[in-house]
Parts: structure tokens; C-alpha cells; sequence
């Protein structure tokens, strides 16, 4: 159920540690409730450590993130709270898409129809029966959005969901995640290509070499998307020689 | 807990994995069976003590698919990536590890009867062809199937905990190969006194033979079944802290 008016997700103090690599370093920001964040940063910047650290697939040197008030490990029923596509490709070859899913929701005691109900939304029930094997990139990302959305969760987590949609997908899921927020879920999205996030944010999390850099509401900005690029090639500019 | 087994026992459905593994069971009890049960001349294999040579291949092969299938539950989760959706799915890692288990028990039981059942077939008919009088009674075939299955349960759980530990998929299965087809082997034929404890042993105990040690040389088949569980048990339990401890990447 709805926490209230908090934040759907408080970052504190966030940081790991790989030996010496500081992958993230002291990260701190919250999400409001309705509202499409953008995780943007260069390649390595360190934003899917990040959201890996959000979903307690990894174990954070210090610092803690709150989902709903409670870390991911320790909610009743994640699936209910959140939703995430982490990986393009996170399936069994053989397995159809349909099965896939089933799998899924049989774990989090969901039912078949809803399985159903989430293909369809994400255009795939021609193509469910079928191994994913057989699967193009831009299908693979809309299954594996499917099973984000399997538990109905109020908040999404997606890493470079764009990757391998050609421009018709690429609308699709900006109209998609618009009207996700606008029935007050919530959405954080990274990826490393400014262009493919600017149109469809709310707010944009700068991060580069594991730190937080910048915060940027695009509703502030002067010149909107344009000088956000300008902003964000200056904080995440390298040193060449 | 339901939820998880029965999601891990959908896995195993419908993953082509499982039947692949099937088939080279079927495949290997084929060979090897019939290799035993024709190429032993027939004075030997009339010999009461040499027939498990031949049935008691049923034990190992079923033990070492069954391991497999449990290893393969896991690795397979890995290698694939579907280990990021299974535990967003569900986040406590203990519950999902001993679910793998016990789904990776029941296949294993399967397995193991299959094993036995084929191996039995083949072995009674390659005996009656060649006109060689069987020696075992219906007790022992009751046993080994029976007894086999159970032991190949228990060597599921083995190979969920190997499968855990080691995540590598080919890691888990050279691992589990060369340690029931070689190390036990060689540790029956020069320590026996040592050798009737050790896992391979023990589903040997269960079944009433294995195929290089029966009779006198296995445990009780109730002392195997305790050992054999206490080994399940052990390594499944290393499996689960290995897996608690894991950053997933």
C-alpha cells in the first residue's frame, strides 16, 4: 500500500567499494512520487552499481537506500513496491516469453492472467509461446519490462532501457513511462545518452566517477533540454591530455 | 516458501537444460550398460559378486544427473542472467536457495528411479540374452530402485550446494563428474575402509550397490541414508552462506 507522502526511495550516504575503486561515492537523493527521475552519466560512471545496491544484489560499503521507508531485502512483497529491468538479456534461451513470466509470477503469487494482461501491454502475446531465442534486443527489453510491471509495483527501476529500440520502441516506452507517473508511480531511468532521456524527465540525477555532480529539475532550466546538454558535457568532461 | 518450490519446479519444466540432461543420462546408461553386460565373459558375470559391476551403475549414473540437474539450477541462473529476476522476485536469498533444493530433491528422485528402472531393464535382458543367470533377488532390485532414487534425492541437494558454491556452470559439472566417476572410484579401490563413507558410497549403501563396491564393502543402507542426508544437508547449508554472502553483479 501507498507509505504516505514520503519519498519513494531515500538514498543516504550511499557508497561501494571494489578494493580500491570507489564504484559509488556517498550518494544522496530521494524520489517524489509521481515523478520520472533520469540517472545520467557516462559509461562506468557507476549507475548500475547503483541501482544493483537499490535491489540488494549487492551489499553497500556504507550508507543505506530506503524503498518505501524499508530496504529492498527487508519489503513483504518487492514486487508489489518495485519493479526493475537491470539487464537486456536476463533470460533462459529456451524458455518462451510466457513461461518466463509464469516463473516469475508464481514466485511473487502472481496470477497467470495478469501474465497475460502484462504481455499484451508490452506487445509481445504474438510472439509469448516462443523460446527467446527467437527474441529481437527491442522484444527482449519489452519482456523484461513485462516482468517489472508483472506485481504492479509504484516504482520503477531501469537501466538503459532504450538500448536496442529502434525509434518507434523508443516513443512507445516515453508515452509508456509518462503515463506510468502520471497514475502516481514513480520511475528512475539511467542511461548514458542525454538525448534519450531529456523529453521525458522530470528531473535529472548527474552522476560520473560514482558521485552525485548535479540535480537538475528541467522545469528550472532556462533553455530546457538544450542547456541541460551543456551542463551535463561540462560536469562529466574528462581530462585529456 | 510453496510459492518458490513451485516456481523452481516450473524452471525445471521448462527449461531445455533438463531434457538435454535426460537424454544424456539415457544415452550413457545405454553405453555403458550394455558395454558392461556384453563385454564381461560369462563365467564371471554368472559370479553373484560380479553382477553388481553391472547393475550397480544404475546408483551412480542417476546420483551424478541428479547432481547435475540440482547444479544446473543454480549455475544455469548465472550463466543465463535469470538470477537478477529470480531474486528481484524474491529477495531472500535463503528461501529461494532452499527451494532450489528441495525442487532439485524431487527431480533428483525422478532421475534416480529412471536410472535405476533403465538400468535394471537393460542389464536383466543383456543377462537373459546372453543366457547368464541373475543372481539378485526381487528384495535387491526393490532396493535398488528405491533406494537409488532416494539416494539420487539426496545427491540433488549435493548438486544444488555445488551449484551455489562454485556458480560456474562447467566448474559445477567437471566438479561433480570427476568426483563421482573418478575420486570415488579411487578412493574405493585403495582405502575401502575409508571410501564406504564418502557420498558415492553412502547412495551405494542406499541402493545395496554401486557400481565398483556392494555387499560387505557399503554401510547399512539406514547409516547411508543418515550420512548421505548429513552431506546433503552440509553442503546445501555451504551453498546458502555462500549465496547470502554473494554481491550479485
Amino acid at each position: 500500500m501507498p507509505g504516505g507522502d514520503g519519498p519513494v526511495l531515500t538514498v543516504r550516504g550511499l557508497s561501494k567499494r571494489f578494493g580500491g575503486l570507489r564504484a559509488v561515492d556517498d550518494l544522496t537523493f530521494t524520489l517524489q512520487r509521481g515523478t520520472i527521475t533520469g540517472f545520467l552519466g557516462p559509461n562506468g560512471a557507476g549507475k548500475t552499481t547503483t541501482l544493483r545496491l537499490l535491489l540488494g544484489l549487492a551489499q553497500p560499503t556504507s550508507g543505506e537506500a530506503l524503498i518505501l521507508g524499508r530496504r529492498f531485502r527487508e519489503l513483504d512483497d518487492p514486487a508489489r513496491s518495485v519493479g526493475a529491468v537491470l539487464e537486456s538479456n536476463d533470460f533462459d534461451p529456451g524458455r518462451s516469453g510466457r513461461n518466463h513470466l509464469r516463473t516469475l509470477g508464481v514466485a511473487t503469487g502472481t496470477p497467470d492472467v495478469r501474465v497475460d494482461e502484462v504481455l499484451e501491454l508490452v506487445q509481445l502475446r504474438a510472439a509469448a509461446q516462443r523460446p527467446v531465442k527467437t527474441y529481437s534486443l527491442g522484444m527482449r527489453q519489452r519482456l523484461g519490462l513485462a516482468a517489472a510491471l508483472l506485481g504492479e509495483p509504484e516504482l520503477l527501476l531501469l537501466d538503459e532501457p532504450a538500448n536496442g529500440l529502434d525509434a518507434a520502441g523508443v516513443h512507445w516506452l516515453r508515452r509508456f513511462l509518462r503515463e506510468f507517473a502520471e497514475q502516481g508511480n514513480t520511475v528512475l531511468v539511467s542511461s548514458h545518452m542525454l538525448a534519450e532521456i531529456a523529453q521525458t524527465v522530470d528531473q535529472v540525477l548527474i552522476i560520473n566517477e560514482g558521485r552525485l555532480t548535479a540535480t537538475v529539475r528541467l522545469d528550472e532550466l532556462a533553455d530546457g533540454p538544450r542547456s541541460l546538454e551543456d551542463l551535463y558535457l561540462e560536469l562529466t568532461a574528462r581530462e585529456t591530455a | 516458501m510453496s510459492r518458490q518450490l513451485r516456481s523452481e519446479l516450473l524452471k525445471q519444466r521448462t527449461t531445455r537444460s533438463s531434457l538435454a540432461l535426460l537424454l544424456w543420462m539415457i544415452g550413457l546408461i545405454l553405453v555403458v550398460v550394455l558395454l558392461h553386460a556384453f563385454a564381461l565373459n560369462a563365467a564371471s558375470l554368472g559370479k553373484a559378486s560380479n553382477q553388481p559391476k553391472v547393475y550397480g551403475w544404475g546408483t551412480s549414473i542417476g546420483a551424478l544427473f541428479a547432481a547435475l540437474l540440482g547444479a544446473i539450477s543454480v549455475t544455469g541462473e548465472f550463466r543465463c542472467g535469470t538470477i537478477r529476476p529470480t531474486l528481484l522476485a524474491t529477495p531472500n536469498r535463503a528461501r529461494m536457495i532452499v527451494a532450489k533444493v528441495i525442487a532439485s530433491a524431487l527431480a533428483g528422485a525422478l532421475v534416480g528411479l529412471l536410472a535405476e528402472a533403465l538400468v535394471c531393464a537393460i542389464a536383466s535382458a543383456g543377462l537373459a540374452i546372453r543366457g547368464i543367470n541373475i543372481t539378485l533377488s526381487t528384495g535387491d532390485f526393490v532396493q535398488m530402485l528405491l533406494g537409488g532414487a532416494a539416494a539420487a534425492a539426496l545427491w540433488g541437494a549435493i548438486g544444488t550446494g555445488v551449484g551455489a558454491i562454485v556458480k560456474n556452470q562447467v566448474g559445477a559439472v567437471v566438479a561433480l563428474c570427476v568426483w563421482l566417476l573418478l575420486i570415488e572410484s579411487i578412493l574405493i579401490g585403495n582405502v575401502p575402509s575409508a571410501a564406504r563413507f564418502s557420498p558415492g558410497a553412502s547412495a551405494g549403501a542406499l541402493a545395496g550397490m554401486i557400481q565398483n563396491a556392494s555387499g560387505s564393502s557399503l554401510l547399512a543402507p539406514g547409516l547411508g541414508a543418515l550420512l548421505l542426508a548429513g552431506y546433503g544437508i552440509a553442503v546445501a547449508a555451504a551453498g546458502l552462506i555462500a549465496t547470502e554472502r554473494r554481491d550479485i553483479t
